[in-house]
């Protein structure tokens, strides 16, 4: 209940700065995108917020820390490669133990699916929806795990230490991001995340991978992102002045 | 806020408050030897062995432990089988030893078998812990009320399949 509280409070204060920013910016100058005929528009730095304040609340189970870099083609395609470390250690109420640290790659692409209309101010905000593949390779340790005869008596828990694994996914992604000051953008994303490479019966899965989360089947991940975006300086012009063009190409 | 981004905003809220993980084990753990009881008749004047699956009445079934200062079995306090009517019985083998030695009463005849077998661990995942699987490798057993043994399935695992046929 605690991860939901914080994931909604998250989105809640992702929306609300969200419309204040868009209240602000009705009567000031605005941002033209940029040049839609222009492959390469620069490219966003992101750290993820939500995954540093998400392991901060949580229990101490598992922790997070993840960047990206997105460059922006044409300001509708976003080729993006997002990194970072993760660990986790976990105590179950056997008091058996899962310790793992590691590092993990994403690399995607992502569509920005805003279509915007003739009439429509000139926004840099997306909608975005996109793919990435993830990968880890981790060592990690499984500690303490009971194994007791209940009828003929005994117990010899068993380690299982230096295990490697190598993991490979997919995620569908799906998220808004919005420019709250000049160049600055917040947004979140959710993702639905599969794994390709799959556990062999019997083999000492991990419970967690870096990047992917509980080794589960499939997971949900939310990221909370605060990026700064550095390329081509974008154009400002008046309110009125785009409503004069409007107006105009309506007559015409 | 434009509508198809209120849409994405909420179905991710029910997505994320669907989530929610559960730390139970939920896969079985039960590791049992499955033994069936037959009854072999056989015909003198067509000299043919017909098998035929049997219920035993008043079957009594404990474990017995090798005593290794005395060299003398000695049962296990828990008894598996009490004063029952079965068609089939489902027996633990010893996770921390090669074999398992079980007494069996069939009234006031006694039997006792031991099944020689390879121990396996199983790991199923943090929260369930592991499994100790076995291997069948002989089956031994006096021959006061059972006839015969055979073994159908050398694998001992959680399917509860048949391990072994015994004969009357």
């Amino acid at each position: 209940m605690q991860r939901i509280f914080v994931y909604i409070s998250s989105i809640l204060l992702c929306l609300l700065l969200t419309t204040v920013s868009a209240q602000k910016k009705k009567n000031k100058p605005i941002v033209v995108p940029p040049d839609s005929t222009v492959w390469l528009n620069g490219f966003t730095v992101q750290a993820d917020i939500g995954s540093l304040v998400t392991s901060t609340l949580m229990s101490g189970d598992t922790y997070s820390s993840e960047a990206a870099i997105q460059m922006d083609l044409k300001h509708r395609i976003f080729p993006t490669l997002e990194f970072g470390v993760a660990g986790a250690n976990k105590l179950t109420t056997d008091n058996s133990g899962f310790k793992t640290n590691g590092t993990f790659e994403r690399v995607g692409v992502d569509f920005n699916l805003r279509k915007r209309k003739i009439d429509s101010k000139p926004t840099n905000n997306l909608f975005i929806a996109g793919l990435r593949i993830g990968m880890s390779h981790f060592k990690y340790n499984v500690t303490n795990v009971p194994n007791t005869d209940d009828y003929w008596g005994g117990s010899v828990p068993l380690n299982y230490m230096n295990q490697t694994s190598s993991k490979i996914w997919y995620e569908i992604v799906v998220g808004v991001q919005v420019e709250i000051i000049k160049n600055v953008f917040m947004g979140w994303t959710v993702r639905n995340k599969n794994l390709i490479s799959q556990d062999i019966t019997g083999a000492i899965a991990p419970w967690y991978i870096p990047g992917y989360g509980q080794n589960n089947g499939a997971n949900w991940g939310f990221n909370y992102t605060l990026g700064y975006h550095f390329g081509p300086k974008n154009k400002y012009i008046k309110n009125k002045k785009i409503l004069l063009n409007q107006k105009q190409l309506n007559k015409q | 806020m434009n509508k198809s981004i209120f849409i994405v905003f909420i179905m991710s809220i029910l997505l994320i408050v669907s989530c929610a993980t559960d730390d139970s084990c939920t896969q079985t753990k039960y590791v049992t030897f499955t033994a069936d009881f037959f009854h072999i008749y056989h015909n003198d004047t067509t000299k043919i062995n017909t098998i035929y699956a049997m219920s035993i009445d008043s079957l009594t079934i404990q474990g017995l432990r090798l005593d290794t200062l005395t060299g003398r079995y000695t049962p296990v306090d828990s008894i598996l089988y009490n004063n029952s009517l079965e068609s089939k019985v489902s027996l633990p083998l010893n996770n921390f030893s090669t074999h398992s030695t079980f007494r069996l009463k069939f009234k006031t005849i006694s039997d006792t078998m031991t099944i020689y077998h390879t121990n396996m661990n199983d790991y199923l995942s943090l929260e369930c812990g592991c499994v100790i699987l076995h291997k069948i490798d002989t089956v031994t057993i006096t021959r006061h009320f059972i006839d015969s043994v055979r073994i159908t399935n050398h694998d001992v695992n959680t399917i509860n399949a048949e391990n072994i046929r015994l004969y009357k």
